[in-house]
């Protein structure tokens, strides 16, 4: 900073950021990686100056000389408007590992810049708070030849959930004989991808969770599930085999949807089911902007809009103010298009009054399920303030839905999905078998998916984190070919078919010792144990110590 | 004693005897040395395990009746057992060395965990069989003779020995090995024969039956068919091709072990069932191949430009004359110091007076140097050169006639202009000299006559037709609209403002102080009070002093707007400055304040400003507030009117050149028909310019040269080869452009985006900017 530099309020030093990058002049050898990748400029080239005054021991007259020389370094920008994110993508392509940021161990006082122009911060990501109550909850029953035991590794699994409208057998048999019909139910894999739409993500990680998805079904038998997230879907796909393994879903903005429509009669499979989505974990409550700049050809193609207008999705869906309206209209219409062969279930955020969406869809047989998207849940672009502060923890909600099923005497009829935040800490499959325990039918992931199969740096150390700006330096949310490009469709579903594998390796170590197989362990929550008393006492399992 | 024969009966008196006494009773007789035992089992588990006690006799047990579970388990190598009919479960359970022919069919769990011994079964056997079996390479591998078939779950985690199943009479006809056989089986072989709804593909492999293995094979089977008494199945036995062999895949070919590589899942299912481009084949035709994390040409986000004299400098941005300077510089650092000196006469005919000695050199207050506390480059120096500057060759008077009325600074600026186009200029003036208020106002202390004298020979030598002590009339501007082409009114500000006070015929104004004592004709007071207290002011204050002032006080109803050299000339002549003074009334003796206090003077000036006396103009050239209305290219109302100066607005030296050199400019664009090209360049940004690079222990300039080589020359190439040096990819050439130019040029192909060059060039010419999309 030039020393006469005006100061303004904002004038920060490198000190008050989080992120400070710390480099090497020794081991840099200025080749200009590191200034080339920053998705956020935060770096540039300096020229700096370095002097010495050179005298003799003891002052014996010979005046002091002064020796200037200048070199050339890596500087951190101080401007809150280049702020390192930590991304660390410096590190990765620096040779000679002379480069990395590092959080600063100081609080952070860009947070109180981070409204310029009187907007506030928003950003990509999830909560800023790492571990969750789920993380704390363990298995602790533990089959000592009390039931079957079971071998991970050597018994046969058939890890499978419905998904759809469970009739009790007398129900069903009263349907048929007077309507001919009974809701449809798909049997499937529980852990599904949540809805990242095409817009939200690269049109190469979206190809690629797609690609991934169709081997899991087709090369290994595990009916695996992917909602397309609100952004349409691309038509060959609407119009393949592949359709059976997708949700289709549909937001308050409809984008997509006069495709969809037009691609009905084309459909050689129905989709997996309908996703009504009414909120999302990470932002509840309020909508979403997909901004102009990312809107090119192909995502206005795909969307069915012209390119480079921004496309809002308002908070709600604007003809639906209640969870009565939007199944007399929704859910009917919805089950409507495809003869009622496909299940449609709405999704909504984590919140306080799910129970009484849940009521009123335990009296409706087109409703297939309801999805509950719990706090810690992630987003492509939220404002901090939702992403941070709005929201209800996903334990307790679900558990409360499924007691209030059981004490309706309807456990599993209605499928619960959980959603939000599952598997943060790096336990997906541990906190999908708690939620389960607890009363899920299915979980949906999406920022697990996002970590493990595309190697998305974002963490809630407030890494990254810049899915909104377009700029995400993995590819996975940007619709710049030059970023996107980075990620290779193949290999990210090569890794969704491992992290997969490996999930069901992991739920099979966890379920086994409960002595099951081929049922998943829904409600089963006698099995878990917390040693927190509070927590044990809201989700009624185990006190453990 | 081999042949001493012992019955043992599991009943005794009609009562079946516990495992552990039956047991007991067994162990009891051999230690009692019989070598022969018959027993009479009823369902007790574990006979003849564990005999140790003899040895390494032989022991032969034989059972009749109903054996319980685990017949033989933890059986020793000296032990043969014969039951002479089927087992239950768990036969030969951690058998280590013991035979066990089993004249029937055995349960499940059979030979779990054997180690050692040979188990020939004649019949089938339940689920479970041969699994967690091991070889100890101490002792040959076990054996487990199957003349039958084997259950489910057979073999699991299976690390040595071998089975052989003959699948005569199976359980399934269709499937000898059970379903899912061999989950986890590391180690050992399987000889099978006959049909199998497959294995663990992961942990087991048909393997080929070599010549040792069937050797193996042949010779043990004849001893198994006759040690069940079934001799005569070995002929159609030991048929080759009925035979199969299984083995455990070795650790490399489990970690090895392929799915469908993706690659060709994408080939042939996924792009097969939605077209060639895959998933967005229909809609995108461009590449969306993998590309590497640091790319170049059209994939690089962002690319350097050159952006040489895109922005002004600070330097030249804020002269109002509107000289280059940094141009100036960099001639001076070429060593065409006449060309910088004489450049300066392209844009002022007062390059000597004004930058030199009488402009607060507006260009050195914004010098980016000074942002890093270094001295601003001295523009004087150049300026005070200037006065040896060579004239531009004058061409031909071949153009339009153009009357100016005024010769002071902004006139002459002007005429001096239209005159270097080959125009006819004619000025007109009511003093007696030209100049204006800068030859007649301002003292010699600020400038040596001789410097000011100089230059105005010059003008006068480039514009031929000046007419002095016009007083020009109404009906004059009317004539010379007819007369002339264009008018340009340069009058000044000539017309001092006055307080209306009481007493205030007794001062004087600035204007006539200043002029008397630039003249010579006029005396100092002794105690000289000077009313108004900005720059003329300080002026007056300079002079006073100079002809004798004992005391001089400057007084200003706020604090005065006096700066620079003025100010601090009239300081070290001891002026006091006053503020906030109110002046109530001047009296004989002095000035009365408005607080009743009396400064005693015996000389009152008055230097509140001067106005315009417009008293000429007709009527249709609009005025505001006293000043004559212009547009931004100093037109009035009437278009071929003109004015410019101090008429104007009230301003330096400079702004009164520059408004003639711009309104100069209009005029030759009006002639020329032209629409004038508007200067739209803005101010270079002061970070984009490097001041480490200059040295920060220079505190004053000596000389041109040490100016030019310190000049940042901000947004102006210094072409001194920094870019190409700095760039990591080799990316910046240096080209030369015919006759005499040159500019720095990016090979896309090599550039990566990394922006060095913009960080290193001193002069911030160097940019990055968006690359645009290319798709």
């Amino acid at each position: 900073m030039p020393s006469n530099r005006p100061i303004t309020p904002s004038t920060l030093s490198v000190r008050d950021l989080p992120w400070q990058i710390v480099w090497d002049k020794d081991k840099c050898t200025l080749c200009g990686q590191c200034t080339a990748i920053c998705p956020v400029h935060a770096l540039e080239l300096g020229v700096f100056r370095k002097r010495t005054v050179a005298l003799p021991l003891g002052i014996i007259g010979a005046p002091p000389e002064n020796h200037t020389q200048l070199f050339y370094g890596i500087r951190q920008k101080t401007d809150p408007a280049f702020a390192c994110v930590g991304c660390a993508m410096c590190t990765m392509v620096c040779p000679n590992g002379a480069i990395s940021p590092h959080r600063s161990d100081d609080m952070d006082k860009l947070v109180f810049h981070r409204d310029r122009g009187g907007l506030p911060r928003s950003r990509g990501g999830r909560r800023n708070t790492p571990g969750t109550v789920l993380d704390q909850i363990k298995f602790i029953r533990i089959s000592m030849l009390t039931d079957p035991a079971l071998d991970a590794g050597r018994h046969e699994f058939e890890i499978r959930t419905l998904l759809g409208r469970v009739l009790p057998p007398e129900d069903n048999l009263k349907f048929i004989r007077q309507n001919g019909w009974i809701p449809p139910v798909r049997e499937i894999y529980p852990l599904m991808i949540g809805g990242m739409s095409f817009g939200a993500l690269s049109p190469n990680m979206w190809e690629g969770l797609q690609m991934g998805v169709v081997y899991l079904n087709e090369e290994l038998g595990m009916p695996v599930r992917i909602s397309t997230g609100e952004g349409g879907c691309p038509p060959r796909l609407l119009r393949s085999r592949f359709l059976k393994y997708v949700i289709l879903q549909i937001a308050s903005g409809y984008f997509g949807w006069d495709e969809i429509i037009h691609a009905i009669p084309d459909m050689k499979e129905d989709p997996c089911a309908i996703e009504i989505k009414y909120g999302q974990g990470a932002k509840p409550g309020d909508g979403g902007l997909l901004m102009w700049y990312k809107v090119n050809r192909l995502i206005a193609a795909i969307r069915g809009v012209p390119a480079g207008v921004s496309l809002p999705s308002p908070p709600t869906h604007q003809t639906q103010y209640s969870i009565e309206e939007s199944v007399a209209k929704m859910i009917q219409s919805m089950s409507m298009a495809w003869g009622f062969r496909v299940p449609v279930y709405p999704k909504i955020s984590g919140t306080s009054t799910a129970m009484a969406v849940l009521n009123n869809l335990t009296r409706n047989p087109y409703a297939g399920g309801l999805g509950i998207d719990g706090e810690d849940g992630g987003t492509g672009a939220a404002y901090n303030i939702s992403m941070n502060h709005m929201g209800h923890p996903i334990a307790s909600n679900i558990r409360d839905a499924y007691l209030g099923l059981v004490t309706a005497g309807m456990e599993n009829e209605i499928p619960l999905i959980a959603g939000g935040g599952i598997g943060k800490s790096g336990n997906l499959a541990a906190n999908a078998a708690a939620l389960i325990m607890l009363g899920a039918s299915g979980i949906q992931v999406g920022k697990y998916i996002m970590q493990a199969t595309a190697g998305c740096v974002g963490a809630e150390s407030d890494r990254c984190n810049i899915c909104n700006i377009g700029q995400c330096p993995k590819g996975i949310t940007s619709q710049d070919p030059r970023l996107y490009r980075r990620l290779d469709p193949e290999l990210v579903a090569q890794r969704l078919v491992d992290v997969f594998l490996s999930f069901d390796m992991e739920l099979r170590k966890i379920i086994a010792p409960l002595g099951r197989s081929t049922s998943l362990p829904i409600g089963m929550s006698d099995a878990l144990g917390v040693s927190d008393y509070h927590i044990a006492e809201r989700l009624k399992i185990n006190y453990v110590v | 004693m081999d042949d001493k024969l012992i019955t043992i009966s599991g009943k005794i008196d009609g009562i079946r005897l516990d495992s552990r006494i039956l047991e007991e009773q067994i162990q009891d007789a051999v230690a009692k040395g019989y070598r022969q035992l018959e027993v009479q089992a009823f369902g007790q588990h574990g006979i003849g395990g564990r005999l140790w006690r003899a040895g390494s006799d032989p022991v032969h047990v034989t059972v009749q009746g109903y054996s319980g579970q685990r017949l033989g388990s933890l059986g020793f190598p000296n032990t043969l057992i014969e039951v002479n009919g089927p087992v239950s479960d768990d036969v030969g359970w951690l058998n280590a060395g013991a035979q066990i022919v089993v004249r029937g069919n055995a349960g499940n769990g059979a030979v779990n965990a054997m180690s050692q011994g040979k188990v020939y079964i004649a019949g089938n056997i339940g689920s479970r069989g041969m699994t967690m079996t091991k070889q100890n390479p101490r002792f040959p591998a076990p054996e487990l003779w199957v003349l039958g078939s084997v259950g489910d779950y057979f073999g699991e985690f299976m690390a040595g020995g071998v089975a052989v199943i003959c699948g005569i009479h199976p359980q399934c006809p269709d499937n000898v090995l059970g379903y899912r056989p061999l989950v986890g089986m590391v180690g050992g072989k399987v000889f099978f024969r006959g049909p199998h709804k497959g294995f663990s593909q992961v942990d087991a492999k048909i393997a080929p039956i070599t010549e040792e293995d069937w050797q193996w094979l042949t010779r043990n089977l004849e001893a198994f068919l006759r040690t069940i008494e079934r001799p005569h199945l070995l002929e159609s036995l030991i048929q080759p091709d009925a035979w199969q062999l299984l083995v455990a895949r070795t650790p490399k070919e489990k970690a090895g072990r392929q799915r469908r590589p993706m690659a060709s899942f994408h080939r042939d299912v996924w792009d097969k069932e939605l077209g060639k481009g895959g998933l967005l084949g229909d809609l995108v035709s461009s590449d969306r191949g993998p590309i590497p994390l640091i790319p170049t040409g059209n994939l690089r986000r962002y690319a350097p430009v050159w952006e040489n004299r895109k922005y002004k400098s600070p330097c030249e941005a804020s002269c109002p004359t509107g000289i280059p300077v940094p141009e100036r510089w960099r001639l001076i650092r070429e060593g065409r110091v006449d060309e910088a000196v004489d450049l300066a006469l392209t844009y002022t005919p007062f390059p000597a007076s004004v930058c030199g000695y009488l402009c607060p050199n507006l260009c050195m207050q914004a010098c980016t140097r000074q942002q890093a506390q270094m001295p601003a480059v001295d523009i004087t120096r150049l300026g005070k050169a200037s006065i040896d500057a060579k004239l531009p060759n004058l061409p031909e008077i071949t153009g339009k006639s153009i009357a100016i009325i005024g010769a002071g600074p902004a006139g002459l600026s002007v005429a001096w202009q239209l005159r270097l186009k080959g125009h006819n200029v004619t000025v007109f003036d009511l003093a007696g000299s030209m100049g204006g208020k800068m030859a007649s106002v301002i003292p010699e202390t600020r400038i040596p006559k001789a410097i000011i004298t100089a230059e105005l020979e010059r003008v006068q030598s480039v514009i031929p037709h000046v007419h002095l002590r016009q007083q020009l009339e109404k009906a004059d501007i009317e004539r010379f609209q007819e007369d002339y082409d264009f008018l340009v009114i340069a009058v000044g500000a000539q017309k001092p403002r006055m307080l209306p006070i009481p007493g205030k015929e007794r001062a004087l104004t600035a204007l006539e102080f200043l002029k008397q004592s630039k003249a010579g004709d006029i005396r100092s007071g002794k105690q000289v009070v000077i009313i108004g207290a900005g720059n003329v002011g300080c002026d007056v204050a300079t002079e006073a002093h100079r002809l004798g002032a004992e005391s001089i006080t400057l007084l200003d109803v706020q604090e005065p707007a006096s700066f620079g050299k003025e100010r601090k000339d009239a300081e070290a002549a001891g002026a006091v400055f006053r503020w906030p003074c109110v002046t109530r009334e001047i009296t004989a003796d002095g000035v009365i304040l408005s607080t009743g206090e009396k400064i005693p003077a015996d000389r009152v000036v008055v230097s509140i400003g001067d106005a315009p006396d417009l008293e000429f103009l007709p009527g249709d050239i609009l005025t505001e507030r006293g000043y004559i209305q212009v547009n931004a290219d100093y037109q009035t109302s009437v278009p071929t009117i003109f004015a410019i100066g101090d008429a104007v607005k009230p301003g330096l030296l400079t702004d009164a050149i520059g408004s003639g050199r711009k309104a100069a400019l209009a005029i030759l664009h009006t002639i020329d028909h032209q629409i004038p090209e508007a200067d739209d360049r803005s101010v270079i940004e002061l970070r984009r310019v490097s001041l480490e690079y200059f040295d920060p222990r220079i505190t004053e300039f000596t000389d041109v040269d040490s100016c030019g080589s310190q000049c940042s020359s901000c947004g102006a190439c210094r072409d001194c080869g920094i870019c190409v040096a700095i760039c990591p990819q080799v990316a910046i050439r240096r080209m030369e452009i015919i006759p005499d130019g040159y500019e720095y040029r990016v090979d896309a192909d090599r550039c990566i985006g990394c922006g060095f060059c913009a960080g290193a060039c001193p002069c911030g010419v160097w940019n990055l900017v968006e690359n645009p999309l290319v798709e």
